[in-house]
């Protein structure tokens, strides 16, 4: 049926934002990480979305699944900051280099702010489909109980 | 056993339900670079009295593409979703009702 | 005929009723078997609209959802009337045969 696919598009949309705010999280975290274990300060991370088919082992059952193939969303990667980090001039700082800079992350919270209010719309608006989706399973449940 | 109008109104839901998914589909990737909105031409499809296999999935106009590519519109795709969901409840409480009518017809019959 | 109303036997009752209201004429107004008729005749016709205005709204040929709602209600409830009308006059047909002259 349609309306169960739509469901798990729905799904990999939910989780997808959730892993674009969470590594929004992650950054504003870490905006003043001046070192970390692979050496050099905190790297800010970016999630690229890509479609994905939807296929769980109920649907492949139903490959005579009527209807158009509907993409879902995945998170393709997870991208590093290639844009070299910001030096700041602090001689006192424990992470400082000879010349007395501090290498930190290129994190503008402003930046991740706005991105975090966009994954927090897309995430809404996924809920919504799963929600208005929901209801048109249930009346047609409900065509049954006459 | 029903009247005609309700494999009508069955159509009408199926094409309802296959748009819906395409609506969920564009919300998954509101965010996806390069993806381009998909719908379904509904009047079209209703009226060649397609069955839910072999729908055209057709990209619409008039939407305007974000440098990242991508065309998805929230506005469209939320008036959508309600849209579609507004006219599955109102095809469904139809074909509920000339269902309705026929156990009653069937019911009165049984007393006699 | 629309298959609710066929399977109500309608034919075979209309002609009973009109045999035996033929026994026993009421003095003046309508003949039952008319009253039946116009009842049936009103709830086709009605049902009949209801069709067509779903249809046209399905098709998108109009926008009045308030319209077929209200087609529906008023076809659903002449089917009612109708069904009442029938079972008083199986009753009232039952009632005259029971009463043996």
């Amino acid at each position: 049926m349609s309306l169960f696919g739509a469901l798990s598009v729905s799904a990999s949309g939910l989780a997808a934002q959730r892993d674009r705010a969470t590594a929004i999280a992650e950054n504003l975290a870490n905006s003043e990480t001046t070192r970390t274990p692979e050496g050099g300060p905190y790297r800010r991370k970016d999630v690229i979305f890509e479609p994905e088919s939807q296929v769980s082992p109920f649907s492949a059952v139903f490959q005579a699944e009527f209807g158009p193939q509907a993409a879902g969303v995945g998170v393709a990667e997870v991208v590093e900051e290639t844009r070299p980090p910001i030096m700041k001039y602090d001689p006192g700082h424990p992470d400082a280099n000879p010349q007395g800079y501090v290498a930190l992350p290129n994190i503008n919270p402003a930046e991740e702010m706005v991105d975090l209010m966009g994954a927090s719309r897309g995430y809404q608006a996924n809920a919504a489909a799963m929600s208005a989706v929901k209801d048109m399973v249930s009346k047609s449940i409900d065509l049954m109980r006459l | 056993m029903l009247d005609p109008i309700a494999s009508r109104l069955e159509n009408y839901m199926d094409l309802l339900a296959a748009r819906q998914k395409l609506v969920a589909s564009n919300v998954a990737n509101i965010d996806t670079p390069g993806y381009r909105t998909r719908d379904i031409d509904f009047q079209f499809e209703y009226m060649s009295h397609v069955d839910g296999t072999g729908l055209d999935v057709i990209e619409p106009d008039g939407l305007t593409v974000k440098n990242d590519g991508n065309n998805v519109s929230l506005d469209r795709e939320s008036r959508l979703m309600a849209e579609n969901a507004l006219r599955f409840s109102m095809a469904s409480t139809l074909l509920r009702g000339e269902i309705q009518t026929m156990k009653r017809a069937i019911d009165e019959g049984k007393s006699s | 005929m629309t298959p609710a109303i066929s399977s109500i036997r309608l034919p075979e009752l209309a002609a009973a009723a009109a045999t035996s209201s033929g026994a026993a004429q009421p003095a003046s107004g309508a003949a039952f078997q008319d009253v039946l008729k116009d009842a049936f005749q009103s709830v086709d016709r009605l049902q009949k609209a209801a069709h067509a205005s779903t249809e046209s709204l399905l098709r998108g040929e109009s926008e009045d959802l308030h319209k077929v709602a209200l087609d529906q209600q008023r076809a659903s409830l002449s089917f009612d009337l109708f069904l009442q009308v029938r079972n008083k006059a199986v009753a009232a047909y039952q009632e005259i045969m029971r009463m043996q002259v």
